[in-house]
């Protein structure tokens, strides 16, 4: 079995309902597609109006001053018309589709020219534009078909206003959903972002909460000993010896906790050494014996380091707690601009992605750093998960805009 | 130190540059650098414009009359990537002498990551594909016909305009070599002709030359102003291709101050805590020896150990404080922030207005610490007596305004403290905006989305 | 005599650890621990219980964070119970101080509440001090709040106007220390101490008042306005 959770585009295609079944009982599903399709006539007459009406003008007028400006805000109202369709869509057709990105707000630069070329140039206003223009006709045309049929063909309506919807189901999936591949890009980077601050500040609280309760509260309860040791010392050398002894105990608790949750923050050798001494240390700590190979010539970026290094402490925690493997083994390897991560285990298997699960979380963690996660794990086993995340050298400036 | 606001002497310097210029800049436009540069654009731009739309036309035509053989795609393919090419000189072009800098589009998206074909196949797919590659096409159709229009009217304007102006210098040239007394305006057969020849005339035409010189430069700006649109709009990024730079950016940042964080806190526990109970056990060890031999030594030792205990506590306290204070999660940003103000070295007062609810904690997280940042800042080096915070929300934003009456010049200076808090805050679209004039005050502002 | 200075107390607390070491501490100093729970809910019924059957402790002691929501439940706890015992003392413990949650346990009483760093138990002595203190309707304020009162105090210039000394004073005053107190910490005599706190209340411009939780509060009030 191989669960992979390689990201599925968070559009339409998610939520793509499959058609309701045909029937010829006039079910509420019925009488909404035929709402639509007579809807279609006043709302495709005002679109083409609109649409003809500003664009026009705009064009016409596009030799003069007023003209480009004329045709922007013509072009910024049909993303009006396109929410409303889509609004319209979704009530009588159940479609569903993702409103199209806005025009990111600190791209546009100051002024009228800033204002009046990307408005000019939004793909997303042009298609709506086409959509409305091209309505009208097809528009005309069910709404004679199904008023005639209403009263002509009154058996067969059903089925002639399926056929028709899902013309227009088409129609508004092809020319009103966000379909650029960027615009998708956009949407799944807003999300990952999301992940990464919460993540981030989720992961801060954590470790607040942890030395609270952890390493505080025992220094606390050391010092109350300590204190009490100091006032019988010189009066009852027996039970101060004794508590003195106790609190030397509970230092190195303390100690031990400190250093625990110093590894889960960051762990030091990470930052000193890198990834393969730190794995393997890792390893050292897993009750099953792990054979490690990390066949690295530089280091990647700190933050990659970091995300590799506790996706396989997690996945070697997995396969002690649950696989009941005797051996496992850790492969990291830089392919181009990924590094990947395999953990391997002969245990009994049968892992998933399932929601709620460890597994889930790792993925989704991944995920919002555009990495992937990939379980394979037929029941009886061996287990094979595989992790990639992209390569980002240590110095490198990412990316960008010059 | 990278807290550092940058208080520094660079804030007098900048406003030197702006001096007024002694020559109004109507007298001065013939003659600036600006001006020579569109002229040369214009120039320049004749030949290259003909050139690639004469490549461009071609190369289209001819794959699209192929197209129904197996060659017209991997043609067009071609002309596309050729197209992009050319844009790469245009925009080294319009940087040059038009001072416009375009950033360059987004790389071609091979999308091997699904088909796993890296072949030629995909490399053609991609480019008839791509909408940037079809722009720069587009671009060497339409700057042609522009650059005939730029080229003609510079030529004309200059050389006619200069032409005029400086009549008066060579009209005597004319009855010693052309045998008529001037510039001929209007002759017809029967020897009826108006030359320009008496002082009057002279002076006239001299001060039309010199009307046309002034008015050449506006005229070439408003002219190279659409090479510009051009430019930016055909030649650069998507807007979509930039918000995704920009978000992967964002995300890298937000993942790289994650990953800082955590460093520091454990280097913070390893070197303060860590360090110290390590001493601790040590020292408790040799109190457990002598407790029962040597009471008196024994308590000196087991003081220390108690003192030290209660540093540790005092540091895990401040180190937790800076993780990620406890008030902040039980109550919010207000008594949060009030409590900061409380701890800070200049007195403050803390307005926290119309918040109906708490927006998402790592929102409140990073306001807290963009405000415990400035205020630090504000305790270090403004020199200010008051300071005052405000938070309330507009909109869908999260407002925060600190002020302070101190020495003010503050600047966002790379490497700074307040462009690592610039950093932060625009990887999540929050915006910083520092108000800091030579003398105070400072208003620094941030504005952060609010999500619930 | 041992029966006056012999306090009932009840331990609200959710680290074993902590509560244990707590209870020991009291035991050893000849208190009474009659009850310790985990969270505030207990600590909320237990105390009804035991009031209910005429036992009412003298003072409870709390920790702010406890389950289950681990944020602030031991100062509600708290405000509530001093609102429903009204003889009941209350101090409360916590790994760090904000002067708000001070301002919400004093809230127009200061008879009979404390608030103090965690780190305070270190101090065996001053912390059982505390805790009588607190039983017998005292205060104990943690240095910490009381330095982040002077500190937001808008009224910046009075207290700049008050002596090096006199300030240490105030600080000590605010915790909810007697004069004798006060010297002892000093290392002054109690005339001294007499002298500065009259001077303080002059200065302030504050009707002196002998009862020390009245005199707390009065400063308290007088920093917060």
């Amino acid at each position: 079995m191989t669960v992979s959770t390689t990201r599925t585009p968070s559009g339409a295609q998610d939520c793509e309902e499959r058609l309701p079944p045909a029937r010829l009982a006039y079910d509420a599903t019925t009488w909404k597609e035929v709402a639509y399709l007579l809807l279609n006539l006043p709302v495709g007459l005002a679109g083409f109006l609109y649409v003809a009406v500003w664009l026009a003008m705009g064009a016409a007028l596009s030799v003069t001053v007023v003209g480009l400006p004329l045709l922007a805000v013509g072009l910024s109202g049909t993303r009006l018309l396109g929410r409303a369709e889509r609004a319209r869509a979704r009530w009588l057709l159940g479609v569903r589709i993702e409103e199209p990105s806005l025009p990111p707000r600190q791209l546009r630069r100051p002024g009228f020219f800033g204002w009046l070329w990307p408005a000019l140039k939004d793909p997303v206003a042009w298609r709506t534009a086409l959509y409305g223009f091209t309505r009208l006709p097809w528009a005309l045309l069910t709404f004679a078909i199904v008023a005639v049929s209403f009263f002509v063909a009154w058996p067969v309506l059903g089925h002639i206003a399926r056929g028709l919807a899902y013309v227009d189901r088409a129609t508004v999936r092809g020319l009103l959903s966000p379909s650029s591949e960027l615009e998708r890009r956009i949407a799944e980077l807003e999300e990952d972002r999301g992940v990464v601050v919460d993540t981030a500040a989720a992961d801060l609280r954590r470790i607040e909460r942890d030395l609270h309760d952890g390493a505080q509260a025992r220094l606390v309860a050391l010092a109350m000993g300590l204190g009490l040791a100091k006032e019988k010392l010189l009066k009852d050398p027996e039970a101060a010896a004794a508590m003195v002894d106790e609190a030397h105990g509970e230092v190195k608790l303390a100690l031990q906790e400190l250093r625990d949750l110093a590894r889960g923050i960051h762990p030091a050798i990470l930052t000193d050494r890198g990834l393969g001494p730190a794995l393997s240390s890792v390893a050292g700590r897993c009750t099953v014996p792990v054979r490690v190979q990390v066949d690295l010539a530089e280091r990647p970026a700190p933050a990659v380091e970091g995300i590799a290094y506790f996706t396989v402490s997690e996945l070697l925690q997995n396969v002690s707690k649950h696989s009941g493997a005797s051996t496992a083994t850790v492969e990291v390897a830089r392919s181009r601009h990924r590094l990947t991560l395999r953990v391997t285990d002969d245990g009994r298997g049968g892992a998933r992605t399932g929601g709620g699960s460890g597994l889930a979380g790792l993925a989704e963690r991944l995920r919002s750093v555009d990495g992937r996660f990939a379980v394979d794990s037929p029941p009886g086993g061996p287990t094979v998960i595989t992790a990639e995340v992209p390569w980002r050298d240590r110095t490198a400036p990412r990316p960008g805009p010059a | 130190m990278n807290t550092a606001i940058d208080h520094g002497p660079d804030a007098t310097a900048t406003a030197a540059a702006h001096r007024p210029h002694r020559v109004p800049a109507v007298l001065r436009a013939p003659l600036e650098g600006r001006t020579w540069g569109e002229l040369l654009y214009a120039l320049t731009g004749f030949p290259i414009a003909t050139a690639l739309f004469c490549i461009a036309i071609t190369l289209t035509a001819t794959s699209a009359g192929l197209l129904v053989t197996f060659i017209g795609v991997p043609l067009l393919a071609f002309t596309l990537a050729g197209a992009r090419g050319m844009g790469v000189l245009e925009r080294a072009r319009a940087r040059a002498l038009l001072g416009q800098d375009v950033a360059a589009p987004e790389p071609l998206r091979l999308r091997a990551r699904r088909s796993r074909s890296t072949g030629l196949m995909a490399w053609v797919g991609a480019l008839l594909k791509d909408g940037t590659s079809w722009r720069h096409l587009v671009y060497a159709l339409v700057c042609f016909p522009w650059a005939v229009l730029t080229f003609v009217t510079a030529v004309t304007l200059w050389s006619v305009g200069w032409a005029l102006f400086t009549y008066p210098v060579w009209q005597w040239t004319l009855p010693r070599f052309a045998h008529r007394p001037g510039m001929q305006i209007w002759g017809d057969s029967h020897g009826r002709s108006f030359y320009l020849d008496t002082p009057y005339e002279i002076g006239f035409t001299c001060a039309l030359g010199f009307a046309v010189v002034m008015a050449s430069p506006w005229i070439l700006r408003s002219l190279t102003q659409v090479n510009r649109l051009l430019v930016s709009g055909l030649l650069g990024p998507s807007r979509l291709a930039e918000r995704v730079w920009e978000l992967e950016e964002d995300r890298g940042v937000a993942e790289d101050t994650a990953a800082a964080d955590l460093r520091r806190i454990e280097r913070k526990l390893h070197d303060g805590a860590q360090a110290r109970l390590a001493h601790l056990a040590v020292g408790l060890d040799m109190a457990k020896e002598t407790a029962l031999a040597d009471p008196p030594s024994a308590v000196v030792m087991v003081e220390h150990a108690h003192g030290e205990v209660k540093r540790v506590l005092q540091e895990l306290r401040d180190l937790a404080r800076g993780i990620h204070p406890a008030i902040l999660t039980d109550r919010g940003l207000g008594p949060a922030l009030s409590a900061l103000a409380a701890r800070c070295s200049v007195p403050v007062t803390t307005e926290v207005g119309g918040l109906p609810s708490r927006p998402a904690s790592a929102i409140e997280g990073i306001a807290y610490f963009t405000v415990s940042e400035l205020l630090e800042n504000i305790s270090k080096h403004s020199g200010a007596t008051t300071a005052s915070v405000d938070v309330w929300r507009s909109g869908n934003r999260l407002m925060l305004r600190v002020a302070d009456d101190g020495r003010g010049g503050a600047l966002i200076r790379p490497g700074g403290g307040l462009a690592g808090l610039t950093d932060r805050l625009r990887a999540v679209d929050g915006v910083l905006d520092v108000d800091s004039v030579p003398g105070g005050p400072t208003v620094v502002t941030a504005e952060l989305p609010w999500r619930p | 005599m041992i029966v006056e200075d012999r306090v009932r107390v009840v331990i609200a607390e959710d680290s074993v650890l902590l509560r244990e070491g707590l209870t020991r501490l009291l035991t050893d100093l000849g208190h009474d621990v009659v009850a310790g729970v985990g969270d505030a809910d207990a600590l909320v019924k237990t105390v009804g219980e035991l009031a209910d059957g005429g036992e009412l402790p003298d003072v409870v002691v709390a920790d702010v964070r406890m389950p289950p929501t681990h944020t602030d439940e031991g100062v509600r706890a708290a405000v509530r119970l001093r609102r429903d015992h009204p003889g009941l003392g209350v101090l409360v413990l916590s790994q760090y101080v904000e002067e708000q949650y001070a301002t919400e346990l004093l809230a127009g009483n200061t008879r009979g509440v404390g608030y103090l760093l965690k780190d305070r138990v270190a101090e065996v002595r001053e912390f059982v001090d505390a805790v009588v203190r607190v039983a017998r309707g005292g205060t104990a304020l943690d240095p910490e709040v009381v330095a982040q009162l002077l500190g937001r105090s808008r009224k910046q210039d009075v207290v700049a106007a008050l002596t090096p000394r006199e300030r240490e004073v105030l600080g000590l005053m605010a915790e909810g220390r007697t004069n004798s107190a006060i010297a002892r910490a000093l290392v002054v005599s109690d005339g001294a101490v007499e002298k500065h706190v009259s001077n303080i209340f002059l200065k302030l411009g504050l009707s002196p008042s002998d009862a020390d939780h009245r005199r707390v509060l009065a400063v308290l009030t007088y920093l917060r306005s």
